[in-house]
């Protein structure tokens, strides 16, 4: 075969590379369209041979070469090749499984500190509406947001409290769309508490403290009717869920807030981000937590109508995550 | 005491990326419009399919009108965090609306992206986003102080990608990711490839002749010339044949080249002395000498 002599270096490099490339294009755009899983075992060893020559000839042609097209064409087909070569290998089961096989109850137990402050903001701040509820009932009109109690406040009859408590007719009296509601609230509080904690820690600690005050009034007056153990079941069955799902999103914001307030020896973004592999599993472990209290609100609560029963299930529950958390995911020694 | 600080180190370029191969590629940090298009096509996708869960719970009456409601409002939620984290997982860095816009995320690290950095990512744009948007949605005038939180929120959260040179929001910032233009490799033809002999015999340039012009000029004188290739009507336009002559008169007088180039020859001269040209320069480049522009005389004086 002849070889045009006349060639200049550079194009003589392209001219000798060239199939390579458009091989590795097409490769590169297989990658993109159907993905590494449906590509033969052939394909997929050629693209990553074929991509770490494309980087060796963009550095030799960012030394040799001054044509601009080529340049450009080499350094767009390398970040091509590149990105479906790192492309992540982990498929969503994969991923999914190790976050409840290992990761997720690791990351609680890591972050136990915060979680711990989190479950104690929202504990002292019912015990605070609790005891200011004995000292003066009027604090509840103060202290609860009028459309969350559902009508149930200290003018109510005790009568009507109970028929709240046990309610068996959900759909005539509308209140599976309080339970629905009183569920989006608290969904919305836990991402409130979690979002805010970056901002600083302090919105998300009060904002707990607050929905602490709220429950700590609320109990007060049913216990002051008598129905105190009453009001523990229908708490009970999903709040147990569902109330640790705002703590552990706080904990996971107060984390990311601390983070900014006492980066230590790193930068703030660095320490954000250091932060933020645990508290961004904590949010996870959250709102598993709150789709599960969700489906046993939407069907436990207003099903299971005896007290025993709620305080069984919900405790249960309680129970078994506390056993996620503390026993999955330790190595084997 | 030293009051001054210490001189800061130049920041790298937040247009390139080092993979682990160690050669360093340009990747373009994307643009606010595009982001924005792609955020509001994925809003559209995950509402549409939301509304398309709620319609067939209606259509199989499952629940009650009044509660259908407030499902809809949760299976909104619901939907959102793994729509993107699961796409961005099984397509590399892009949602639908981001293949849309043809932007994608990457790793600050130039490692392959991490289910954590994803999820990261994105449980961020819930409380950068998402929430601040609702606020939005739910304003009313009775409350001046909640708005105006609200707004001092959005605009927060807005204002931080312009903060920063990779245009990072604060989940990026956490995650630890960016999001770059997908670059389009078009392979040109290489001018330097399709020279009749003829033509190259025809115009000859000497050493001296060649040491006049750097990269720049070069590379500005390639886009010429693929111009003219491209549109084959240019071979006829008489402004076009001015710039060329102009072109060509700039190139003689700078270089001292003596003859008269004929009019019908004007693209192979030029096409000619580009070869000549780059040839020469590569050759400089090699042996260490880089040209950037014509300039490149002085600047060696002051060096």
């Amino acid at each position: 075969m002849e070889e045009p002599t006349d060639l200049i270096r550079s194009a003589r490099f392209r001219k000798e590379r060239e199939d390579d490339w458009l091989r590795l294009e097409s490769l590169a755009t297989k990658a993109e369209t159907q993905g590494l899983r449906r590509m033969s075992f052939g394909e997929a060893r050629d693209l990553a041979a074929l991509y770490r020559e494309a980087t060796t000839s963009l550095a030799i042609a960012r030394e040799i070469s001054l044509d601009k097209g080529l340049l450009l064409y080499l350094e767009a087909l390398t970040a091509r090749a590149y990105l479906s070569v790192y492309a992540p290998q982990e498929s969503a089961r994969g991923v999914i499984a190790r976050f409840l096989r290992k990761s997720g109850p690791v990351a609680m137990r890591k972050s136990w500190f915060f979680v711990l402050l989190g479950f104690l903001s929202m504990g002292l701040g019912g015990l605070a509406g609790y005891l200011l509820y004995f000292d003066d009932p009027a604090w509840f009109y103060v202290l609860m947001p009028g459309d969350l109690a559902g009508g149930r406040n200290p003018d109510a009859t005790t009568g009507y409290l109970r028929s709240v408590i046990y309610d068996d007719d959900p759909s005539a009296s509308g209140l599976g769309a309080f339970a629905t509601y009183l569920f989006s609230h608290n969904t919305r509080i836990a991402i409130f508490v979690f979002g805010l904690g970056v901002f600083l820690c302090a919105p998300a600690i009060l904002l707990t403290f607050y929905n602490g005050l709220i429950i700590g009034v609320f109990v007060a007056l049913h216990v002051d009717r008598g129905l105190g153990w009453d009001l523990f079941g229908w708490l009970s069955i999903h709040g147990v869920t569902e109330l640790s799902a705002i703590c552990i999103a706080c904990g996971g914001g107060i984390q990311l807030g601390a983070a900014v307030l006492f980066p230590g020896q790193n930068t703030r973004a660095e320490a954000l981000r250091i932060a933020g592999r645990d508290a961004a599993k904590l949010a996870i472990v959250a709102a598993l937590m709150l789709v599960a209290a969700a489906l046993i609100e939407g069907f436990g609560r207003q099903l299971i109508q005896d007290r025993n029963a709620r305080l069984i299930i919900g405790w249960t529950i309680g129970g078994l995550w506390l056993m996620w958390f503390v026993r999955t995911g330790r190595a084997q020694s | 005491m030293k009051l001054r600080r210490k001189p800061k180190t130049p920041a790298p370029d937040p247009n390139v990326l080092l993979p682990p191969e160690g050669v360093p590629l340009h990747l373009a940090v994307a643009g606010m419009g595009a982001r924005f298009g792609a955020q509001i096509t994925d809003i559209l996708i995950t509402v549409i399919g939301a509304a398309a869960l709620v319609i067939l719970l209606a259509v199989l009456d499952l629940t009650s009108p009044q509660t259908l409601w407030a499902i809809s409002a949760l299976l909104f939620f619901i939907l959102r965090i793994p729509y993107y984290v699961l796409t961005e997982l099984a397509w590399n860095g892009q949602t639908i609306g981001k293949r849309i816009m043809k932007i994608k995320v990457v790793s600050r690290d130039g490692l392959s992206l991490s289910a954590h950095a994803l999820v990261v990512r994105n449980l961020m744009k819930e409380a950068e986003i998402f929430l601040p948007g609702t606020l939005l949605l739910t304003l009313d005038a009775a409350s001046p102080i909640g708005s105006l939180i609200a707004l001092g929120w959005i605009i927060g959260t807005l204002a931080v990608p312009l903060t920063n040179k990779r245009r990072q929001r604060l989940g990026d910032m956490i995650a630890g990711t960016y999001v770059i233009d997908l670059p389009t490799p078009i392979l040109l033809k290489d001018l330097a490839q399709s020279v009749p002999k003829p033509v190259k015999d025809k115009f000859v340039f000497l050493s001296h002749q060649l040491d006049h012009y750097g990269a720049l000029e070069l590379q500005t004188l390639e886009d010429l010339l693929r111009a003219q290739e491209n549109r084959p009507s240019m071979q006829t336009d008489t402004r076009n044949k001015a710039t060329l002559d102009s072109v060509i008169e700039k190139i003689r007088n700078k270089i001292g080249y003596a003859d008269k180039v004929d009019p019908m020859d004007r693209v192979a001269f030029l096409r000619a002395f580009y070869n000549a040209q780059r040839a020469h320069l590569e050759k400089k480049q090699l042996f260490g000498e880089r040209r950037q522009d014509k300039f490149h005389a002085n600047q060696d004086e002051k060096n």
